[in-house]
């Protein structure tokens, strides 16, 4: 998290997948890239995409819809890669169109009821944002609702899965 | 503040590390016979540092462990001790409390009991004692005896009071002088060997050359010295001090007991340019520099002076002043006869200025090699990392901007020498990382020693490819699964010597520890002699503790795979060795983790070889670049026999899946890659339209893998998967060619090998 802001306050990045709206924090990101076909591995789980050459080092690309238990994205104009960092790994998550970069407040956000996205562990809460790209898309006036993804639950989960 | 110190400390550490690794080495050759001066000299030096570094950072017990053990091995270095194997024996013990000393001033072990080796040092040194009476080399001190008659001769005799004064660089060979006369003055030398006045005055330029004369105090204290006056005459005002710049001199003395050249080697790091007089003091007089007419007695009173012989630890150093000062005799005649009748009592060994000129470019050279072969610097590995990546993202853009000119723009000169320069800077920085796996293997042979001394095994070790090169974080990682493989192999492997006997095999067990590189893979084999898994006991006690069920039906390798279970040992009783049911288990999972696996091959009576397969992340693999249902793979080129363009009818199949391919004669079985990896069927496409190389793997012989085309041969880069993601079975890796593209790196071992699930790793992180 950034020094400059206030320490109950954060930045996050917003994207579509599907018709959700979710964020993730800014700290994790590293940087947003355009849809590239990734080149396919063998012998992984269909939502890993592939892999993708960030800047000399070989990073998955995770389709995130899939990952979420959902059906797959359409690749279309827009479709982007959020890379992000978690724990020193970088990952890729193909997104359907990144919205915004907003600021809220931590007491802004609300925990998260048992939505139904396949693991619901891997959402941190909700929180309301007035972001311009999606009201204009949605014509909603008080704010979009966004989920925030928790993206350490979404390493953890998995490994709990395997373990099972 | 206390975090710099912490950094420091932290570099003493790993200096401590290098300096064990090269003494242990230098021990090893001469418990192999290897006596050399330069070997001999390389494991002085070693302990030297560490006994200075510790001085510094204040390990006392480490201080004076590595002192006492310094001691003997300058004896040795000098020749005083012969290095007998029982000698070398006592420095190879000592050799091991010394590493526990350091890990103890780590922090990470208890402090050792040096107790027995210390006594056995002490003993060494007091066994040469006995041979020392013996005049050692008396040739150049015999004028000494008859110190007034002087002529001009090799050395340069000069009043007392001359000490003080600067001295240009100078070294020589004070020792053998010293010992002589003083069994020369054998009645009048008191049972109480007078002091010694130790002047040292570190040059101007001393900090900036990184020779902290504080250091050097603090090493003379730590002899037991005490600092009896300092020389402020250079000290400017306050306002002219420069504080890069010594000024102060230092008057020490030292207790008489110390022998000359353990004081002598406090000077070894000295900066060039210093001042170091060290001189026995005249009886009583705690005042060398104004001595009395003398008594008898005084007359035959060592004085050695010696102008800074940084290089006294290179054994280059002694002959090439001496050769000066005997081809340039003129060394200060006139003031020797001038005052000779009363510099009687003193012997002044070296020379003044113009007969140590002609030796000072030599010496000047022979310190840049020294220091040439000292220079180097700590990088974070991460660093590296990043401008590896960096490279090979020059590398593609190179490409990327090459295409993009016309064809009579790239044959231009300019492209194909900035390509060049990336090449090398490329390689430059791979080689950075790349270390010979030496360094792992270098703390086995004291692990030996230990365990044959608990368990009375005696066990010969054989190293093989010792200077493959692997990646230097795969070293750091193998050091302790190749611990417990060593000690799995003494514990479990080798049997008793009677056992031995009985089945009519040498006393002395053999381990055999090799390496070597076969395409993305570095395989890291120990090898023992012993008497094999007993199948029987492992699937039993696998059994008692409920690892398989008793029913179980079990194929030899599923047995003997089962001593790598978490939580399995057959050790009847709990050693201090292994048996406590985590060895071989943190064997594999270490090893895994590294995106290796641990293959096991065991004949009864016969003996045991484990295998790390390792891979080699980030080094260069020569391989083809061939295509599978149209997306480029990297077949590494190790592995490659022949290419094949079919005839129709020379793949025929088999069953409903396999297929074979008549090569001379022979059949050979063909896989189909794209099958393998689940990839777009094409099974449709016929032979005739592939391609068939024949490639050769350990444990499947020569098999052919059927592909689209090639379409290159070069060297890639190898990036490891797991980084981000995590092993995957069959792939060795992947690269970045030359477009940005990726391609994956086909580990042929596990692809034609015994069939396994292609996913058996376990799975981390986001894309897990």
């Amino acid at each position: 998290m950034s020094s400059t802001q206030a320490s109950d306050e954060r930045k996050i990045v917003t994207f579509s997948l599907g018709e959700q709206i979710f964020g993730i924090d800014m700290a994790s990101l590293i940087e947003i890239r355009e849809w590239d076909e990734p080149t396919p591995l063998p012998g992984v789980p269909s939502y890993i995409k592939g892999v993708t050459n960030l800047r000399g080092t070989v990073v998955p690309v995770v389709g995130l819809a899939e990952r979420l238990g959902w059906t797959p994205s359409r690749i279309h104009a827009r479709s982007c890669i959020l890379v992000v960092n978690v724990d020193g790994k970088q990952a890729g998550f193909l997104v359907d169109e990144v919205a915004d970069i907003v600021l809220i407040k931590d007491s802004e956000i609300r925990p998260a009821p048992d939505v139904e996205v396949g693991e619901p562990s891997v959402i941190a809460g909700l929180v309301k944002t007035t972001s311009r790209t999606i009201e204009a898309a949605q014509g909603s006036a008080d704010g979009i609702m966004v989920l925030l993804l928790d993206l350490d639950a979404l390493a953890l989960t998995r490994q709990l899965d395997l373990a099972a | 503040m206390s975090d710099d110190l912490d950094d420091i400390q932290a570099i003493f550490f790993e200096e401590c590390a290098e300096g064990l690794a090269t003494a242990e080495a230098g021990l090893s050759a001469m418990a192999d016979g290897d006596v050399s001066a330069g070997t001999i000299a390389g494991v002085f030096r070693a302990v030297h540092s560490i006994k200075g570094g510790a001085g510094a950072f204040g390990h006392a017990a480490l201080t004076a462990f590595s002192h006492r053990f310094e001691n003997v091995l300058d004896e040795v270095r000098a020749g005083r001790i012969e290095p007998t194997p029982g000698v070398t024996r006592v420095m190879l013990t000592a050799f091991d409390v010394l590493a526990d000393h350091v890990a103890a001033a780590q922090g990470t072990s208890p402090l050792p009991n040096d107790a027995a080796v210390a006594a056995a040092l002490d003993q060494v040194l007091a066994d040469r004692g006995v041979a020392e009476a013996a005049p050692v080399a008396p040739a150049p001190v015999a004028p000494a005896s008859e110190p007034v008659a002087v002529e001009p001769d090799p050395f340069g005799f000069e009043p007392v009071t001359a000490i003080v004064e600067p001295f240009d660089p100078f070294g020589f060979e004070p020792v053998t002088v010293t010992l002589d006369l003083l069994d020369d003055a054998g009645p009048v030398v008191a049972d109480e060997p007078l002091p010694w006045t130790v002047t040292f005055v570190p040059s101007d330029a001393a900090l900036a050359n990184g020779g902290e004369p504080m250091l050097i105090v603090r090493e003379l204290e730590m002899l037991g010295g005490t600092i009896t006056g300092v020389d402020l005459s250079r000290l400017p005002s306050l306002r002219d001090l420069e504080p890069e710049h010594a000024y102060l001199g230092w008057t020490i003395s030292v207790p008489g007991t110390v022998d000359e050249s353990a004081i002598g080697e406090c000077f070894d790091f000295v900066a060039p340019e210093s001042i170091v007089d060290i001189v026995r003091d005249v009886a009583g007089d705690a005042a060398p520099a104004m001595p009395s007419p003398a008594p008898a007695a005084v007359e035959i009173a060592p004085v050695v002076a010696m102008t800074v012989p940084t290089l006294i630890a290179t054994p280059l150093a002694a002959p090439a002043p001496a050769a000066a000062a005997a081809t340039t005799p003129v060394a200060a005649p006139a003031s020797v006869s001038a005052t000779a009748p009363v510099a009687a009592p003193v012997i002044a060994m070296p020379v003044a200025a113009p007969a140590a000129r002609p030796a000072r470019p030599d010496e000047a050279e022979a310190q840049r090699t020294h220091e040439v072969a000292a220079q180097t610097i700590r990088v974070d590995l991460t660093k590296l990392d990043m401008l590896l990546n960096l490279v090979g993202e020059l590398v593609i853009r190179g490409s990327i901007l090459a295409d993009r000119l016309s064809p009579k723009d790239q044959e231009r000169v300019e492209l194909p020498q900035l390509s060049r320069l990336t090449r090398e800077i490329q390689d430059t920085v791979m080689s950075l990382r790349a270390q010979p796996i030496k360094q792992a293997f270098s703390r086995v042979p004291r692990m030996l020693r230990d365990l044959s001394a608990e368990t009375g095994k005696q066990v010969i070790l054989e190293t093989t490819g010792e200077t493959t090169e692997v990646d230097k974080g795969v070293i750091e990682k193998i050091g302790d699964p190749l611990t417990h493989m060593i000690r799995n192999a003494v514990d479990h492997g080798i049997e008793s010597a009677e056992k031995r006997l009985a089945a009519g095999k040498p006393v002395q067990g053999t381990i055999k520890l090799s390496a070597e590189q076969k395409g993305a893979r570095i395989f890291v084999r120990v090898a023992d002699d012993g008497g094999g898994i007993d199948r029987a006991r492992v699937r039993a006690k696998a059994v008692e503790k409920g690892i398989v069920a008793a029913d179980a039906v079990l194929t030899d390798e599923e047995i003997d795979q089962l001593i790598c279970a978490p939580g399995f040992s057959t050790a009847e009783t709990i050693s201090n060795i292994s048996g406590r049911g985590v060895g071989m288990d943190v064997v594999r999972s270490n090893v895994e983790a590294l995106g290796g696996r641990v293959e096991i091959a065991s004949v009864p009576g016969k003996g045991t070889t484990f295998t790390m397969v390792l891979p080699l992340t980030l080094a260069i693999l020569e391989g083809m670049i061939v295509r599978l249902a149209g997306q480029r793979f990297v077949l590494p080129l190790a592995n490659v026999i022949e290419t094949v363009q079919p005839e129709p009818g020379q793949v025929r199949p088999t069953t409903t899946t396999g297929e074979v391919i008549e090569l001379r004669g022979n059949y050979l079985p063909v896989r189909r890659l794209t099958r393998t990896f689940g990839f777009a069927d094409n099974d449709a496409q016929t032979p005739e339209e592939s391609l068939v190389i024949i490639v050769e793997s350990e444990t499947a012989g020569h098999v052919g893998l059927m592909v689209d085309t090639i379409d290159d041969r070069r060297e890639v880069v190898i990036k490891s998967l797991d980084q981000n993601l995590h092993p995957i079975r069959g792939l060795g890796g992947a690269t970045i060619l030359g477009d940005g593209s990726i391609a994956l790196i086909l580990d042929i071992e596990a692809l034609v090998g015994p069939s396994a699930p292609l996913t058996r790793y376990p799975q981390k992180g986001l894309a897990a």
